[in-house]
């Protein structure tokens, strides 16, 4: 509960306070002028912010070495998911070392809300939350991303190479 | 001091032949068993105190009085699945004395009242399935076998089946599975055979030797056979002695014999320059002994299992100080392992498991707390399973595991064999 | 009666009851493997270790009959310590392949493991590899690491099914579950194998990855596939059905059902059913409303009575129906329109009256003998040559068919079609969409009915035991039941879950969104 004060009567007199805020605004844009570097704003688009590596935007579908998705559809992600926006059909592979993999993934990027679940409960490091943060999309754009988008996009450049080795799991009899 | 009352004969080739056994006294005992009543023998087994030869060492004569009366068709088995390692006195027996086991067949059967009989013997054991063969076919032909058996009104008919060499068909109930077509599988008990065995019907499974003294407590009398051996321990009993003795074979002592009179008076002791580690007084399964354990350890039933062992089947292995002791438990090991029926789980898995961690520990990969391990595993696999077999997997890996503790360890720390010799045979 | 003790309780058994039976009745919980009511028991798992006062060593309460006086227990520490041992050593080859394993989420090692494991495992060596995606035959797929040889399904070929098809291969951890010489398993039962396996070697190709389990809800029916009526739960989302599950009642089918039962939540499911009704004729169809339809069949009707009398108005039922929907549909008929013009479409006659010797029957319809005690009820005795004549002879004005919901089980549908034909006005009530119906080359209404898994009312099964059905989804939103078609036509109102409403206006919002069944 917040709690009101009434208004004294110097307050209600508005207009140094009005002055005072101008005079600040001033003093900060003339020192920002001066000081450009030392500013905290940027001036996007053309100026970047640069976030750390370990960002958790925008998620990546990992890849084996021939380049086939990590991917097994367990559903956990799916399931660990509290915005529902994840959406997996499974198959039968024809290689039954693999067994199991999905014939669609797709994220509704609009309805995330990139807690992350979906990395943390992924058994197989086959999602992960990339570095990238911009997702603008012009009237008509498609939101909800597929498997092409997801783990093949031209920024991942071929894919990303997920960590767990196959051939290893098999031998650990995983 | 070597008793012959079994082998008596077993040096002479014409014993094996019907005509020489008869004329060494043979098939007199079962005119003898004729006369008498089929309640009375079986109070005779049981007064003479002969208890299985095949490895449990359960009272024979209880056994035969578990056949519930109820008319329904008996069979007598004999169990000739000599599978457990260390073992070869009834290979010897049916080689030499096939009319010996077969006329004991004809007595016990007489007594529990069977009219069938089946010898199940190892599928490995060609040549004594042969001279079996060719003794019944004799036996048959002299009217001992077939209907109305010397005129006394009594049916016996007798078969040999041969196995596939599974050791677990050596345990009575996977034994009567093989011998009704199906996998070689313990059955669960209850039923017990006596009561619902081979096809569903009352049975009785007995060990070569065990059927062959039937004949002998006939002959002597109750009183005759127990002058044998100890009070509890009753009558004379082949050993397979094998290892590093200078005369491994075959012995028949009395039951309370000593150990190390064994070893060094009827084997001829070690060989020269070598030292006794350890003793393996049973079968691959019983635990071992040490050295100082054996100094006073006597061969019957209650004088091991006081010491932690078991008599078995009277195969005593002989273990000298140049065996490394973790390359035995893992030949032992791989033995079980392989021979595992995989029917119940604790048994699957444990034998398997046991024989990686040994094997680890052999090739320098193990870990200090895998020799825990070992004895974890086989704690828990040891009384949980239908049959013995996990028990017999779990109990050497036990015993071995405590009382050379010390070459595990060394093993483990050096990855390389306390034991000089074993070293030199590795390499 | 033997009297014992388990975990403090007092409970008296009927005499040779084992001791996880008797476990079963108090609902005390005990971990178990191989054990499985309708089977033999194997004994093999020794999960089930109990501890019976007196005696030192564990007991498996599966193989041990209780006796008076036995004081039993199974959560002291050495069982505990006992069945986690057990699990580990059903752990040690099992592969991790939960994230791929269909059986995941309802897998008994997860929940033994849940309960009795949560450890650090001990094992450090090399799992044994075994043959994986083994194809079994056209309905079953086999993984040999998974299985834990606990050999339920190879008692129940054995045993229930006695074809003999599975067998445990190999010994030691080497040991397999597999068919003599490749031989598939496809018997009629073959299915259940997968049900009572407690863990994903065996998997259901139908079912193989469509759905992971803990998505779907169930609910308990009654298959419709024959009139046997087995005791089933169905597995269903908002998707629809996805599978079906025998449950037990020994009255009925004991623990399993056929495989042929197993295809029935096929039909229900959006890509065969019938969406809207529709008129027409010879492939030409035009949609229409329900509404609409539904006055269009009052008009015809009473005009064909007017004009002809009731004779010029027939029916055709099939057993396919609730026992619910016979009534009102039968009253509406008898007592509405004073016709005994209703006859009963038998689908297969010639294999009508088979039984396999298990559960499987030659009557493909869940509630033929509700339909018989229907029509009993009514006097209704026309066989139904006279329909055939009535027919041939151009006397039928309207002809109302309440057609097949499952029209696999209708091998004669086109023929039977072009003989409906033959009414001037054929209305054609059926859940499914098919060829045959739409072949119709009189002027036709289809009308969407519901099926099993969106209404309740009763089947009767063969041996006249009635049982319950309940609905579960809502695939297809304007659809009828006959009851609701019977309430139409005598002119009462209904709302969407079929019970009368006096002249209350209809809510489109809920009709069309909340449906809420």
């Amino acid at each position: 509960m917040s709690i009101v004060k009434k208004p004294g009567a110097i307050a209600n007199w508005y207009l140094p306070g009005i002055f005072a805020g101008m005079w600040f605004t001033l003093v900060t844009m003339i020192r920002n002028i001066f000081n450009q570097d030392k500013m905290i704003t940027k001036n996007y688009p053309e100026d970047k912010y640069e976030y750390s590596p370990r960002f958790k935007g925008n998620h990546v579908l990992t890849v084996k070495k021939d380049g086939s998705l990590r991917c097994t559809a367990c559903m956990l992600c799916a399931t660990a998911c509290p915005a529902d926006c994840i959406k997996i059909k499974a198959s039968e592979h024809e290689n039954p070392a693999v067994e199991k993999y999905p014939i669609s993934y797709e994220i509704d990027i609009l309805r995330c809300v990139y807690c992350g679940y979906c990395e943390e409960a992924c058994p197989v490091d086959a999602v992960r939350m990339g570095p990238e943060w911009q997702t603008p999309g012009l009237a008509g754009t498609n939101f909800s991303y597929d498997i092409q988008h997801l783990a093949y996009r031209a920024q991942l450049k071929g894919g990303v190479l997920s960590r767990v080795d196959d051939e290893e799991r098999h031998k650990a009899g995983i | 001091m070597e008793i012959k009352l079994l082998s008596e004969h077993y040096d002479k080739p014409e014993f094996q032949g019907l005509d020489g056994y008869k004329k060494l006294g043979g098939y007199e005992p079962l005119k003898k068993a004729f006369q008498m009543q089929p309640k009375a023998i079986i109070e005779m087994v049981k007064e003479s105190g002969l208890r299985g030869r095949g490895g449990a060492g359960f009272p024979t004569g209880v056994k035969w009085g578990f056949l519930p009366d109820n008319g329904e068709p008996r069979y007598l088995l004999c169990n000739a699945d000599e599978g457990e390692p260390g073992t070869f006195k009834d290979r010897l027996m049916m080689e030499r004395a096939p009319h010996q086991l077969i006329e004991g067949m004809i007595i016990s059967a007489f007594a529990v009242g069977s009219h069938k009989g089946y010898i199940y013997i190892r599928g490995e054991y060609n040549e004594p399935t042969a001279i079996l063969q060719k003794a019944i076919a004799e036996a048959y032909d002299a009217g001992l076998l077939g209907k109305n058996i010397l005129g006394s009104g009594f049916d016996f008919d007798l078969d040999v089946y041969q196995g596939a060499g599974a050791y677990i068909c050596g345990e009575e109930t996977g034994m009567i599975s093989s011998l009704e077509g199906k996998k070689g599988q313990p059955k669960l008990k209850p039923p017990f055979p006596a009561v619902q065995g081979y096809l569903g019907k009352p049975t009785i499974v007995n060990n070569v030797e065990t059927l062959a003294a039937v004949k002998y407590i006939i002959r002597d009398g109750a009183d005759g056979y127990r002058k044998h051996g100890t009070e509890k321990s009753a009558g004379t009993k082949l050993f397979s002695v094998s290892g590093n003795v200078m005369k491994p074979g075959t012995y028949e002592v009395p039951l309370g014999y000593k150990l190390m009179d064994l070893i060094n008076i009827e084997c001829g002791g070690l060989k020269p320059g070598r030292k006794l580690k350890a003793v393996i007084p049973g079968g691959s399964s019983a635990p071992v002994l040490t050295a100082a354990e054996c100094a006073d350890a006597t061969m019957d039933y209650e004088n091991l299992a006081q010491k932690g062992t078991m008599l078995g089947s009277g195969a005593v292995i002989i273990i000298d100080d140049t065996n490394c002791m973790v390359d035995m438990l893992k030949v032992i090991l791989h033995f079980y392992h392989h021979e595992s029926c995989g029917q119940c789980t604790p048994c699957r898995e444990g034998t398997g498991w046991l024989h990686k961690i040994v094997s680890s520990i052999y090739s320098g990969t193990g870990r200090l707390q895998d020799i825990d391990l070992i004895q974890q595993v086989a704690d828990h696999m040891a009384g949980k399973t239908i049959c013995a077999l996990s028990d017999a997997a779990a109990m050497p890996a036990v015993s071995f595991v405590q009382k050379f503790r010390s070459e595990f360890e060394f093993y483990v720390r050096e990855g390389r064999s306390k034991v000089k010799g074993a070293v030199d045979a590795q390499v | 009666m033997p009297k014992c003790k388990i975990n403090g309780q007092e409970v008296e058994v009927e005499a040779g009851t084992t001791i996880i039976e008797a476990f079963k009745k108090l609902d005390s919980e005990i971990a178990h493997y191989c054990y499985h009511p309708g089977l033999s028991v194997a004994g093999v798992c020794r999960l089930c270790m109990v501890e019976i006062e007196g005696n030192p060593r564990l007991q498996i309460a599966c193989n041990t009959v209780v006796q008076d006086g036995m004081v039993i227990n199974n959560n002291s520490e050495k069982v505990k310590e006992t069945v986690k041992w057990g699990l580990d050593f059903h752990l040690i080859n099992h592969p991790l392949d939960c994230p791929i394993c269909d059986q995941a989420g309802e897998c008994e090692l997860q929940i033994q493991y849940m309960k009795f494991g949560q450890y650090d495992p001990e094992m450090a060596e090399p799992k044994v590899k075994k043959n994986k995606v083994v194809d079994l035959g056209s309905k079953i797929v086999l993984d040999s690491e998974r299985c834990i040889l606990c050999s339920r399904c190879v008692r129940f070929t054995e045993e229930v099914s006695k074809t003999n098809e599975l067998g445990i291969f190999n010994r030691g951890d080497r040991s397999e579950i597999g068919t003599f010489d490749g031989k598939p398993l496809e018997n009629d039962y073959a299915v259940n194998t997968v049900d009572i396996c407690p863990v994903g070697a065996l998997t259901s190709k139908d079912f193989r990855f469509r759905q992971r389990v803990w998505y779907l809800k169930n609910k308990e029916t009654v298959c419709p596939g024959c009139s046997t009526g087995c005791n089933v739960k169905s597995y269903y989302n908002e998707e629809g059905l996805f599978r079906v599950k025998p449950r037990q009642n020994d009255e009925v089918n004991g623990y399993w059902m056929c495989d042929k039962g197993r295809d029935t939540y096929k039909f229900v499911n959006k890509e065969n059913r019938l969406l809207e009704p529709k008129v027409g004729q010879s492939g030409q169809w035009d949609s229409q409303e329900v509404d609409g339809v539904m006055s269009v069949m009052s008009t015809k009707i009473d005009d064909a009575v007017k004009s002809a009398g009731s004779d010029k108005v027939a029916l055709v039922l099939t057993g396919q129906y609730t026992s619910e929907e016979y009534a009102s549909m039968l009253s509406y008929f008898v007592g509405h329109l004073k016709s005994k013009n209703v006859y009963h479409w038998v689908n297969n006659p010639e294999s009508f009256d088979e039984f396999d010797g298990l559960l499987l029957r030659g009557d493909r319809n869940p509630n033929t003998k509700g339909l018989l005690n229907g029509l009993d009820q009514h006097g209704i005795t026309a066989p139904w040559s006279d329909l055939e004549t009535k027919l041939n002879a151009g006397d039928i004005e309207v002809l109302l068919v309440a057609g097949p919901e499952d029209p696999s089980v209708f091998p004669t549908l086109t023929e039977k079609v072009s003989l409906f034909s033959k009414a001037k006005n054929l209305f054609w009530m059926s859940a499914a969409k098919t060829e045959a119906a739409d072949s119709a080359t009189t002027k036709t209404w289809q009308i969407p009915l519901k099926t099993y898994a969106e209404k309740e009312g009763t089947f009767v099964n063969h041996k006249g035991i009635e049982q319950k059905i309940q609905p579960m989804v809502n695939i297809v939103d304007c659809a009828q039941t006959l009851s609701e078609v019977a309430s139409a036509l005598s002119g009462q109102k209904v709302d969407h879950l079929g019970s009368l409403v006096k002249d209350r206006k209809t809510n489109h919002f809920i009709n069309h969104h909340g449906g809420g069944l």
